[in-house]
């Protein structure tokens, strides 16, 4: 109900204000609208045929009757007149002489109204009581003709309409009331519609205020009937989902920058206190200080990396991704790791399939596979063999995969491996982890690539299953 | 040599300017991109270093600027990592070489004297010579004192680019960018392995040590 507001205008009730109601309302008022239009269209067109029908038929009927008196007189004119009234036809007779008097005919008077040119006339008349009726009839509508015949005669032909325009009448008003009822159901199915849909907008809607509010695990309710609406529910959990992961990783990353900086940072200062209290020689201060200086560089390391890494996993891609010869990258990185295998006493190999495309950005996959040998590098003890390998998996997609025979990673630590920053205990004290699977993880991610961490062939001197890492791009296709 | 350095940060910029000079260079510093800009077209300067966020006008601008108006100077642009696209962007404005804060003043030492002794690219060497080192760039082949010395693809792009800027300090970094076109950091210093190998091929089994290793910096090349 319309309710008074302050300064006093009718505010309509809320539903009324909905996109749904107003293009309910709106279609609704096109179809009463349309349908006036057809409905009043036939309408006219019975109207016209309707008189065009009973002018025809006066017509002829006049026509007849002029034929018999040009023929055989006015009394054979009177006669048939006479005949035809008696015998109770639908038409109108009256026959005058050439001093007005009435000769024969069944009403008494001729029309009151003027005829046009051609002599027609519309009228009503009342229609004389019949047999023991009393009560005169309304007056009722009829048509007419008016023909003066030789001699002076006038001869009057007319035709009760009266059934026809009530019909047409009846026709007016049911279009005007089908109409009526057209625009009223239209504002009521397009409440009924509006608040369906604003029912579940407004659960949408409160999903987002709660959120904005800080609960940031509050989702939108759906109803998985893949409509337009569950489609933005959808999206907009997503959408959450994504929000609140990010959020997450920002949110471990501030400790996980503090625990990563504050362990190098704390042996630098100390160094650097050192340096200053103790009274040692020129030589010993000088290797302090440039201690220092790669406790430095070793912290600008994990800055950049952690950097570079936010960069990755906030989505922001960096470059226009080209089609890449995964070969080329790998034959590359092995090229680049062999002398430091061969260094640390690691069996080194490469096998890479040629004829295979990716797409992607080559420095970004050149790094990620740069950190997985160096990972293999690192934690496979000497004598170990690792193993660099391209190849097209069964499932068509292209696979970069570097085996291990060092320790490996048991399965239920795995998932955390990838996680921002996380070190696994055993390996804490070795600097500059933390951060290499996950700038895989993060790079694999951009590629649209998939990390998985399997067990190797086993390692050597019993340390472990060995680890298979293996990354798998979508094969491209120019 | 002469460098100008435009830079918002005073402290850094003073920072910079007394590393230089201990280097033995001359370097002014402008702290806006206006101001830098005037400097740069004023003075005769070796190198410039600019950064990329600064008031005024900012360091793209000013290096597309001053190369729109002819300067030929080498630029090294500094950027703080973060901005889309920053290391190409900055190329493409015009500058020679990219830095990416935080850095450590080695890097950018070396890289502002590699620069500033750039040879001119108009002139093609097909000779290279350090001492009793000797490369042909057409034929692909080194020796050392008359000896030939056979080297892997890698092993004689590496000893070009050390070559061509013999005595002076190359970075690590620099290299893995010049020789292997990475501009990521590996975790382990491969580079290192790379170089000792390029050792034992050139140094060792001639008895004098050429290519030395600069602490706290990188790699330099001497007869």
């Amino acid at each position: 109900m319309p309710s008074a507001a302050p300064d006093g205008r009718f505010i309509l009730p809320s539903f009324t204000r909905t996109t749904a109601f107003r293009l309910t309302l709106l279609s609704a008022a096109l179809f009463a609208f349309s349908s006036f239009v057809i409905l009043a269209l036939v309408y006219a067109a019975t109207i016209t045929a309707g008189v065009r029908r009973a002018d025809n038929a006066i017509a002829q009927e006049s026509v007849t009757i002029e034929a018999r008196f040009r023929a055989e007189g006015v009394a054979a004119a009177n006669r048939y007149i006479v005949q035809r009234s008696v015998a109770g036809g639908e038409f109108l007779y009256l026959l005058n002489q050439p001093s007005g008097r009435r000769l024969s005919g069944n009403i008494s008077n001729l029309p009151a109204t003027q005829p046009d040119a051609q002599g027609r006339v519309r009228f009503t008349y009342e229609r004389a009581p019949l047999g023991g009726q009393s009560t005169a009839e309304p007056s009722r509508a009829a048509r007419g003709l008016i023909t003066t015949l030789e001699g002076g005669y006038t001869l009057f032909v007319g035709l009760d309409v009266e059934d026809e325009a009530r019909f047409v009448t009846y026709i007016l008003n049911a279009v005007l009331i089908a109409s009526g009822l057209a625009v009223a159901m239209g504002i009521v199915s397009g409440a009924v519609v509006s608040r369906r849909f604003s029912r579940r907008l407004d659960d949408i809607n409160a999903a987002a205020r709660e959120v904005m509010a800080g609960r940031l695990q509050t989702r939108a309710p759906r109803n998985f009937s893949g409509d337009e609406l569950d489609d933005l529910a959808s999206n907009f959990n997503d959408m959450l989902d994504r929000v609140e992961r990010l959020m997450q990783r920002m949110r471990s990353a501030g400790d996980s920058i503090a625990h990563d900086l504050r362990l190098p940072l704390t042996r630098m200062r100390g160094r650097l206190e050192a340096a200053l209290v103790e009274a040692g020689d020129i030589a010993d201060r000088e290797a302090a200080l440039s201690q220092a200086i790669s406790d430095a560089d070793e912290l600008l390391k994990t800055f950049n990396a952690v950097l570079s890494l936010s960069r990755l996993q906030t989505g922001e891609r960096r470059r226009a991704f080209e089609t890449l010869d995964p070969a080329e990258i790998i034959a590359d990185v092995a090229e680049l790791y062999e002398p430091l295998c061969e260094e640390t006493g690691h069996d080194f190999a490469m096998d890479a399939a040629p004829g295979l495309a990716i797409l992607g950005d080559r420095e970004l996959v050149a790094q990620a596979i740069a950190n997985i040998v160096d990972n293999a590098i690192k934690y496979t003890p000497e004598g170990g063999a690792i193993m660099l390998r391209l190849r097209s998996a069964s499932d068509g997609a292209v696979e970069i995969s570097v085996t291990d025979t060092g320790p490996g990673i048991p399965p239920d630590e795995r998932p955390r491996v990838l996680e921002r920053f996380v070190r696994l205990e055993a390996s804490r004290n070795r600097p500059g982890v933390g951060l290499g699977l996950s700038l895989v993880q993060a790079i694999a991610e951009v590629h649209g690539a998939e990390l998985t961490l399997d067990d190797g062939p086993g390692g050597v001197d019993g340390s472990g299953p060995g680890l298979r890492i293996a990354l798998r791009f979508p094969r491209h296709r120019e | 040599m002469r460098i100008l350095i435009m830079e918002d940060d005073k402290q850094v910029a003073a920072f910079m300017c007394r590393g230089l000079r201990e280097a033995g260079h001359v370097s002014d510093a402008a702290h806006d991109g206006e101001d830098g800009l005037e400097m740069a077209r004023d003075g005769q300067y070796d190198v410039l270093v600019v950064d990329r966020m600064m008031p005024r006008r900012d360091g793209l601008s000013v290096i597309e600027t001053l190369r729109a108006e002819g300067m030929a100077t080498p630029i090294l642009i500094l950027s703080a990592l973060g901005e889309v696209d920053d290391r190409v962007d900055g190329l493409k404005s015009g500058a020679d070489d990219y830095l990416v804060k935080p850095y450590a003043f080695a890097e950018l030492l070396a890289r502002v004297e590699v620069l500033a002794r750039r040879r001119d690219p108009g002139a093609v060497q097909t000779q290279l010579t350090v001492g009793d080192l000797e490369m042909d760039l057409l034929a692909r082949t080194v020796k050392r004192g008359g000896e030939d010395v056979l080297l892997q693809p890698r092993e004689f792009r590496l000893l070009e680019f050390l070559m061509r800027h013999a005595g002076q300090v190359v970075t690590r970094t620099m290299l893995l960018e010049k020789v292997w076109d990475y501009h990521f950091d590996p975790q382990t210093n491969v580079i290192d392995v790379h170089i000792s190998r390029l050792r034992s091929k050139i140094d060792k089994p001639f008895g004098s040590t050429m290519l030395h290793t600069v602490r706290g910096a990188g790699y330099r090349l001497q007869a």
